[in-house]
């Protein structure tokens, strides 16, 4: 039977959070800042398939349930955020996030 | 050390640096080789957590349709498929705000055993039942959700909209 700890697993779905929110904060392409928010995701799916294996029987099964409804949620994000980068896309050129400016006052 | 400790740290590893590389790379389509091979990396760590499952779903949905979804969405938003991207320089409030938060949240560690523990396997019969079982309003509400973000998804990329 595979038996491991569970903190070094912790501290891996940690760092990739970090990584995403770096992501985030540092590139200004909109393709670039999806893939952020998805590294991150993936972090916080990760973390419900750790404690889904280190846990008892039935509470073990709910946490997979969610960590699949949870890649239908991010693979749902990438659409409706691929279709906001073509629209964007068609009405200013360019997909910087800088440009993206009509909102503002 | 296990053996199995040893594919965890492999796959660890080959996680961070496959996700730092996909956002640090100038290229956008070696952005998503990278994002790629993050995800199938991820996969192999559902299949050591005995979720195959899981697994399955992560190699079908994230490594297959998601970076085939992000490739198209370079495709046509480009001229050139290979232009680089212009680099920003990296300021030190991004850096220090992610490594605040990974403090923060390692800071929480503690509160659990460092001592190795055996890891579950399910049989996917019993995950699908739970799925469908005490989860399905979850999974209904899924289905709703995806509904309307592909009828969204349609109105925001028709073409002719005033």
């Amino acid at each position: 039977m595979t038996a491991l700890a569970l903190t070094g697993f912790l501290a891996l779905s940690a760092a990739l959070l970090a990584i995403g929110i770096f992501g985030i904060l540092t590139r200004r392409n909109f393709i670039l800042i999806l893939i952020a928010i998805e590294i991150g995701m993936n972090a916080a799916i990760l973390n419900f398939v750790y404690f889904a294996a280190f846990s008892g029987a039935t509470s073990g099964l709910t946490g997979q349930s969610i960590a699949v409804v949870l890649v239908g949620f991010a693979a749902t994000e990438v659409a409706v955020g691929l279709a906001i980068v073509l629209a964007l896309n068609r009405l200013k050129g360019t997909i910087d996030v800088a440009q993206a400016t009509d909102l503002k006052l | 050390m296990s053996l199995e400790e040893l594919a965890f740290l492999g796959l660890a590893v080959i996680a961070l640096v496959t996700g730092l590389a996909a956002l640090l790379v100038r290229e956008l389509v070696h952005t998503i080789m990278w994002i790629a091979v993050f995800f199938v990396d991820l996969a192999a760590i559902y299949f050591l957590l005995e979720a195959p499952f899981l697994g399955v779903l992560q190699l079908g949905v994230y490594a297959g349709a998601v970076t085939v979804l992000l490739l198209f969405g370079i495709m046509t938003t480009r001229k050139r498929i290979f232009s680089r991207e212009a680099v920003t320089g990296i300021g030190p409030a991004p850096l220090a705000l992610a490594l605040v938060t990974f403090l923060f949240v390692i800071s929480a560690i503690g509160e659990f055993s460092q001592s190795e523990q055996p890891i579950r396997s399910y049989d996917p019969t019993y995950l699908s039942a739970n799925l469908f079982g005490p989860n399905g309003p979850w999974l209904l509400l899924l289905g709703l959700i995806m509904l309307a973000s592909v009828s969204g998804a349609i109105y925001l990329v028709r073409e002719g909209r005033e």
